[in-house]
């Protein structure tokens, strides 16, 4: 009951403490998106040039070679997709390291240790956000959009509760055991393709769409392509699934980074 | 709620050990398999083998006290920095700090090299707890004490090392602390800036603030502090008064150097006897001592030696051996074993010698080297004019009365041979002692000297 309690109070802190501490985050968010493209000629249209080239690739080989002739206008359908899944997989990698990659700041200096997996967080989301006009653009002259746009700042929010538990659970656990970056790496390879996002979710094979019900990425981005790519409502029952999803990780990701905080300036 | 704050630091029965890394034993090493495999055993059980770094730590220091810390390399001083910095968490104990922290332990830490210098101390200010508006206040000020005016919009890697830590130190004197912990950076930059720090420290403490310094250089804990913890293995050995306990702890330095001495020429002592019969002309021996190393970097930095004090000189033997020594040994007056002198003392060399053929020409002689190699004083009976006549086995006494050398590590060599220089026994290295002075003179010999002032 005791342990319990603490982890709670320890929880409670940990998020207090990213709020007292908001401008030093700030300015590490900062920090980031400036040393990002500190010394690139184009600087921070990278940003946005990113997606734009991979998409192209995307586009030529699964549309045109591969010729994935169901779903019409494709490159905004990838699209819709792909840029979440970027902000998830930019955040999960770099978020492994986050602790390890900055030891000096752990070990020597006294700031809460959670703002470095949450400023990695809030980077690549920073990211997202500044890629999102392409997305709209391609929207607005292809099919247009609907209301239901309003509802992507809430998607965002429930994503970034998911995704912070996550990284909060390898940024620590890689830690102690240096091989999480090199799995995270691997894992996010297969759930790119195990989500639907350069296929759609309906033309998976019945049998199979198990497999993609399992894989928390599935209802996230397939909110995704149903606010903007298909203008359609979002279930209430997906709604209810996204938010317990995320707390669920986001509990867990806090309860174990704190449990393994102590150890941090020791194994560093 | 009113509360009474009367110790800006408090600990409580503080300990703390490490879990030990055993590089030799696999199974002490956790592993992501037996995460898996026990994530609760792995995430919860501590009872893996520890290495404790400090133990039973009660310290109190009231707000505006100056506390120093001292002891030894490996004594605990930086684990208990840490733990009252909150770096790291204690096993067992309370710990309350009142009042903003600036640790001066890592001097910019967490500076970015590839942001400029005003950049770096705008997020520096940040992490220590300051508000972006009080930064842009002191920004200048920050910049002037670091004297970077012209270099403050470079980025930080076209620094100098000095120019970095001068940033680092004007930052975290400028964060307004209640609490100015220093660990061995009151040397940054050239004379100038470390008096600009020294001065900015004596203000600070002159302003009220709380200061914990932990150092090797004794005297600065002198000048400082109204009360000097002395830490070994972890535990408070003494406390108190910073005169006495500095005294206790320079005593105990030298006891530990004494008693190392000594074993260092125990073993020369037993090499020499193992080879009696050996008729290699000449032997090397090389010291291999990690532990002295260590201990004589703590014995140099307290008393203001540089480099290693005992150096890995090499003990030697050759010749023909019609006479042999057979062993030297190193009294102070009262006859006892010494490695350890003090200038002004006596120093008696006794030589052990048999004389395994008969032989009519022969003479002892002695030289003292210091460790880097300098001769220091050289003699032999016949330099000396004096006629000795031995018969079989016997034993020489050399006194040296009112021995005056300076601090340092010395060497004895011993040897008998013939006037045209041809050696029968020569030892070289055969001895080390070391030398103690009590006023910080610089070179080899100690004249005794008056001053006077007269008219011309």
């Amino acid at each position: 009951m005791n342990i319990l309690k603490r982890s709670f109070v320890d929880s409670w802190e940990h998020l207090a403490k990213l709020w007292r501490f908001r401008s030093l985050l700030i300015a590490l968010v900062g920090r980031h998106l400036k040393s990002r493209y500190r010394g690139s000629i184009l600087g921070f249209i990278w940003t946005l040039l990113n997606p734009l080239l991979q998409i192209t690739i995307y586009t030529i080989v699964f549309r045109y070679y591969m010729r994935f002739g169901e779903i019409p206008n494709y490159t905004v359908f990838l699209l819709c997709g792909l840029l979440p899944w970027q902000w998830s997989v930019a955040a999960l990698a770099e978020g492994a390291s986050a602790i390890v990659g900055n030891s000096h700041f752990v070990t020597k200096a006294l700031f809460p240790a959670q703002l470095l997996p949450a400023s990695v967080l809030l980077t690549n989301l920073t990211n997202f956000l500044l890629s999102l006009p392409i997305l709209l653009l391609f929207l607005f002259f292809t099919i247009g959009a609907s209301w239901q746009i309003l509802f992507l700042p809430v998607l965002i929010f429930l994503q970034l509760l998911f995704l912070y538990g996550l990284v909060l659970l390898t940024a620590s656990l890689n830690v102690s055991f240096r091989d999480t970056q090199h799995l995270v790496g691997h894992m996010t390879m297969f759930l790119f393709f195990l989500t639907p996002i350069i296929y759609s979710a309906q033309t998976v094979p019945e049998r199979f769409r198990g497999l993609l019900k399992i894989n928390p990425f599935t209802i996230f981005i397939s909110s995704y392509h149903a606010l903007l790519y298909d203008s359609a409502v979002v279930p209430l029952s997906s709604w209810a699934a996204m938010s317990a999803l995320s707390l669920l990780f986001l509990l867990i990701g806090l309860l174990v980074f704190e449990r393994l905080r102590e150890g941090f300036a020791e194994s560093l | 709620m009113v509360k009474k704050v009367h110790y800006t630091i408090e600990l409580i029965e503080i300990s703390k050990s490490f879990k030990r890394l055993n590089f030799a034993n696999k199974r002490s090493y956790t592993t992501l398999k037996s995460f898996f495999l026990n994530p609760w055993k792995t995430l919860f059980d501590d009872r893996s083998v520890k290495r404790v770094a400090v133990q039973n730590i009660t310290m109190r220091v009231p707000r505006g006290a100056s506390v120093g810390v001292i002891g030894r390399n490996g004594s605990g001083k930086s684990t208990l920095l840490k733990l009252i910095t909150g770096i790291y968490r204690p096993d067992s104990g309370r710990i309350n700090v009142h009042g903003r922290v600036a640790a001066l332990i890592e001097l910019g830490a967490g500076f970015h090299p590839d942001f400029t210098g005003r950049e770096n101390v705008i997020l520096g200010g940040l992490m220590h707890g300051l508000s972006r508006l009080q930064i842009e206040e002191r920004l200048e000020e920050i910049i002037a004490f670091a004297e970077l005016e012209e270099a403050i919009d470079e980025p930080i890697r076209c620094y100098s090392s000095g120019m970095f830590m001068r940033l680092g130190f004007s930052l975290a004197v400028h964060t307004d602390p209640d609490i100015l912990i220093i660990d061995e950076v009151l040397s940054v930059g050239d004379e100038a800036f470390v008096r600009k720090c020294k001065e900015r420290v004596a203000a600070l403490k002159a302003a009220g603030k709380t200061l914990l310094l932990v150092t090797h250089d004794l005297e600065a804990a002198l000048r400082w502090c109204d009360e000097v913890i002395w830490l070994d293995h972890g535990e408070i050995k003494d406390r108190g008064d910073p005169r006495r306990v500095i005294d206790a702890y320079r005593g105990f330095l030298e006891k530990g150097e004494e008693q190392q001495l000594s074993e260092k020429n125990r073993q020369t002592d037993h090499y020499n006897t193992n080879l009696l019969d050996d008729q290699e002309k000449s032997v090397a021996f090389v010291e291999q001592n990690e532990l002295s190393d260590s201990f004589n970097s703590d014995f140099a930095n307290a008393f203001g030696v540089s480099g290693g004090a005992i150096s890995l000189a090499e003990f030697k033997r050759w010749g023909s051996r019609e006479l042999e020594i057979r062993a030297v040994e190193l009294l102070d007056q009262a006859g006892q074993q010494r490695a350890l002198f003090h200038g002004g003392d006596v120093m008696i060399i006794k030589i052990i010698y048999k004389q395994n053929e008969i032989v009519d020409d022969y003479h002892f002689g002695i030289a003292i080297r210091r460790n880097d190699g300098l001769m220091v004083f050289g003699t032999n009976t016949l330099i000396e004019g004096q006629t000795i006549i031995i018969k079989n086995d016997g034993v020489i006494t050399i006194e040296l009365k009112d021995f005056s050398l300076l601090e340092g590590s010395y060497l004895l060599d011993v040897a008998v041979h013939r006037s045209d220089g041809y050696p029968y026994d020569y030892h070289s290295a055969v001895l080390h002692f070391a030398v103690r002075s009590e006023k910080p003179r610089i070179g080899v010999c100690a004249p005794i000297l008056t001053w006077e002032v007269g008219q011309l």
